[in-house]
């Protein structure tokens, strides 16, 4: 049994006129059923209005089931008794990295979760310490928060939520709005946390180059699972993703387009290095006098 | 930059008042208000000036900044001491029209200025040695017992800490705001009193909204992280006091002997 | 009809501790017409330099040209200025804030004191321009999605019909398709109405596949200023300040070291394909046809 299970989940938005009555449904997620294994990576992928944000948000109980049931290692979350658990167990991050975070000095936020789960203060201390290494923002724990980029604030925000001993982080387009340059601050220190501490990680995004170092992606649409696999697998499948008003990173796209023209490479190339693998070989047979392999 | 505006007057130096328990320091300026409204000669003043000055020693903050607070009351002052001046009945000195100068006008006029300038310089040494958060902290802990009257001193805390935090942010907003309402020909400078007003909806409803916005997010980003009031929550930095404050504590209690006694002499 | 900068300086904090060149010594010529990328990493200048454009800041020495008249002469019209250089802000839709989205399109050329007719005339336009349908147009616009509220806030500008527009991230936190489709729009306003278009992104693909001439900035300086295909042959340079080219120069770049006769100056995915078919085709046959 995975760390995040959903079964034939449902949310519907209901907007009330002013006497209560029920205007308007809209249903954001449609039975959706899921498993995410515990050490996972797992990308989601879906155009804006998807229904991935909703979804995030019923992970961790900020938003409960209209229908179906959603379980955080095992703890169902419209359990009432168990919320601070499975807060606790499914850290979350959000996309404005301003708007998340509580403390005037960094490692006083960091400190917040574990203040609020009622920790020993030297605890809280140790964690605080521990949680900023594995962000790598040691440095900065006396710093006022206003005063860190884009990609250092949401590091910190990670950290926070490290702080409260989580199994799980889920990320709600931590990335949206940070610079190339802190996108990638965020996205290492993610994958750091994933293959060290083993924490599973399951971050939305609609950068397609954010999805290509995942054990697994989703892509939603329209509230439900559209595509599940792979990196491989998912962005093997170019027309289907842009019929999602998704997208795929351009080393794939090239990859695509000239196996669409006829050239023999395999089907979901990701990595440059795999490109030029592949593609090296029908250049040498068409110039055997310039081209070199890789290696030679 | 604009984001680089501290809010109150914290000067960063390593010293004992910084070191102090807020709560301690909170006190303690509270004994020296009190202090100076029971000091009634120039005995008593002479008291609060050592008390002051030594702690202004302590702050190791330079003697500058400890006066710079006193411009914004430069017009109170001016006036309630021409008001005690010339309006104190008492033995004459000259007399120009109905205003008269007597010699109980000038002592009660330097007593007058004396307590305010102490007053002010007094907080200064507090807020210039006390981070906001340190503050917050303290006034929370000191205020803990009016818990029982169901005052909910936390959440006050923690709403005041968090408007520390997005001040700053929202300054920055507004600036940002104004600018790209003035790429739309917005003007917020010309006009009469009712075109400025007007002028302003473009600049606060924006405003409101984001303000708005970033306070459900926080809403949200706070019980994510699993809050859920003050009730079982612990500190990562609790108060404690040490042996500085039991001592300034020790000072406070001398001090108010010394100042109640002058009254006698 | 152009932009000149001549030697602009901008010094935040000047005569403190914090004295900091936001600009230094900056110069350039934008003709009529031109589509520019501006790039650099965050803190580079380029959003302080594009205020500069229409007069939000003003620099603390040297001139800037607008149509040949300096802007810093006494009596300049700024006004003026400002609804002739249009510039939309990161998150253009947090400055909505009129009950309808129709209203709030009008918000622009009303300070332009022009007439109704002439100002709901316009407000029309601009939302057509957009490609926002007509049934949105009485809706609030706080009611709309994410990239719709993004299209009220960049028609809100060339309601004023600027002759350049100056648009800083149009896309950020917009998805792929959403990106595809504002950057469409604004290279459609290009091609049919000639306007100078300045566009500040982080993206070097989108960057390449739009713009005719790219200015980058590093700490206030103007560090290149030429063609994408120019530019990005640089790639080596932009690493080292933080920078990148697009995906598809690297491949390029690898495949020639490699030895393969590739053309160094490619920096889109149909140019990539095209060229490398090209070079795959039977000999005798032009290069080119695919």
């Amino acid at each position: 049994m995975g760390i995040i299970r959903a079964s034939k989940l449902i949310y519907d938005y209901i907007r009330r006129d002013e006497e209560d009555h029920v205007e308007e449904v809209s249903r954001a997620i449609d039975e959706l059923t899921l498993d995410i294994r515990k050490g996972d990576f797992v990308a989601v992928l879906g155009h804006n209005g998807s229904g991935k944000s909703t979804f995030a948000k019923q992970l961790n109980g900020i938003l409960l089931p209209t229908d179906g049931t959603v379980w955080i290692s095992g703890m169902d979350t419209r359990d009432d008794s168990h919320i601070w658990d499975i807060r606790k167990t499914a850290g979350m991050v959000f996309q404005n990295p301003d708007n998340q975070i509580i403390g005037n000095i960094v490692e006083e936020d960091v400190g917040f979760g574990p203040e609020n789960l009622g920790v020993p203060t030297d605890e809280i201390w140790k964690r605080v310490d521990e949680s900023l290494e594995a962000v790598g923002m040691t440095a900065y724990r006396l710093k006022s928060p206003n005063k860190l980029s884009g990609g250092q604030k949401q590091r910190v925000a990670i950290a926070g939520i490290m702080a409260m001993k989580p199994e799980c982080i889920i990320l709600d387009e931590p990335t949206a709005m940070l610079d190339p340059n802190g996108r990638r601050e965020v996205i290492a220190t993610l994958h750091e946390l994933n293959r060290r501490e083993h924490i599973t990680v399951l971050l939305i995004t609609h950068y397609m180059e954010e999805a290509i170092d995942a054990d697994r992606v989703i892509v939603m649409d329209d509230g439900r699972l559209v595509m599940d696999g792979t990196p491989r697998e998912v962005f093997s499948r170019v027309k289907e993703l842009k019929a999602y008003r998704l997208d795929v990173p351009q080393v794939t796209e090239l990859a695509w387009e000239l196996k669409q023209a006829g050239l023999e490479l395999s089907d979901g190339i990701l990595t440059m290095d795999e490109l030029m693998k592949q593609l090296l070989p029908v250049m040498k047979k068409r110039f055997p006098e310039q081209v070199r392999l890789e290696g030679e | 930059m604009i984001r680089d505006i501290t809010l109150g007057q914290y000067y960063p130096v390593d010293s004992v008042l910084h070191r102090m328990d807020p709560r301690t320091k909170l006190f303690g300026t509270l004994v020296f208000i009190v202090s100076l409204f029971l000091a009634d000669n120039l005995l008593g003043y002479a008291a609060a000036t050592v008390f002051l000055f030594g702690a202004i020693r302590l702050s190791k903050v330079p003697f500058p900044f400890m006066v710079r607070g006193l411009k914004a009351i430069l017009v109170i002052l001016l006036i309630s001491v021409s008001f005690n001046l010339f309006l104190t009945p008492g033995r004459v000195i000259f007399q120009i029209g109905f205003l008269k100068l007597t010699w109980e006008g000038v002592r009660m006029a330097g007593f007058m200025a004396v307590r305010l300038i102490y007053l002010v310089i007094g907080s200064s040494v507090m807020t210039l040695t006390t981070t906001p958060n340190q503050l917050t902290d303290g006034l929370e802990k000191s205020l803990g017992f009016l818990n029982k009257v169901g005052v909910p001193v936390h959440e006050v805390s923690m709403m005041m800490s968090i408007a520390l935090r997005f001040i700053p942010i929202l300054v920055e907003e507004t600036d940002k705001i104004m600018k790209a309402q003035m790429a739309r020909g917005a003007d917020f400078e010309s006009g009469n009193l009712i075109q400025k007003a007007k002028s302003m909806v473009p600049l606060l409803v924006p405003l409101f909204i984001s303000a708005f916005r970033r306070a459900t997010d926080l809403a949200m980003a706070m019980e994510a992280r699993c809050y859920h009031g003050g009730a079982g929550r612990t500190k990562m930095k609790p108060l404690k006091y040490a042996g500085r404050d039991r001592s300034a504590y020790g000072v406070y209690a001398v001090y108010m002997i010394i100042i109640i006694g002058t009254r006698f002499i | 009809m152009s932009i000149r900068a001549e030697h602009l300086n901008y010094i935040y904090g000047a005569g403190t501790v914090y004295e900091q060149y936001a600009l230094r010594d900056v110069n350039f010529e934008i003709e009529d017409g031109q589509f520019i990328g501006l790039i650099g990493h965050t803190g580079s200048g380029k959003s302080t330099l594009i205020q500069h454009l229409n007069g939000l800041l003003r620099a603390s020495s040297g001139a800037l040209y607008y149509n040949g008249e300096n802007i810093y002469q006494d009596g300049y019209d700024m006004k003026a200025l400002r609804s002739k250089v249009g510039l939309v802000f990161q998150y253009p839709e947090h400055q909505l804030f009129e009950v309808d989205v129709f209203s709030d399109v009008c918000f622009g050329p009303k300070n332009q004191g022009l007439g109704k007719e002439e100002v709901e005339e316009r407000a029309r336009e601009a939302l057509k321009q957009v490609g926002l349908e007509e049934r949105f147009w009485e809706q609030s616009p706080f009611e709309l999605s994410g990239g719709q509220k993004r299209r009220v806030a960049i028609a809100g500008v060339l309601a004023m019909r600027p002759e350049v527009l100056i648009l800083d991230e149009p896309t950020a936190g917009l998805d792929p398709r959403g990106r595809d489709e504002i950057l469409d729009e604004i290279a459609q306003l290009h091609r049919e109405r000639h306007m100078t278009i300045i566009l500040v992104s982080h993206s070097m693909e989108d960057v390449a596949r739009y713009a005719d001439r790219i200015m980058v900035m590093n700490h206030g300086e103007k560090v290149f200023d030429a063609s994408p295909k120019e530019v990005f042959r640089h790639y080596r340079e932009l690493e080292k300040i933080g920078l990148a080219a697009p995906q598809i120069t690297y491949i390029v770049h690898n495949l020639r070291e490699h030895g393969v006769p590739i053309a160094d100056d490619i920096t889109t995915v149909e140019e990539a394909k095209h060229a490398i078919l090209a070079l795959l085709e039977p000999e005798g046959r032009t290069s080119g046809q695919v």
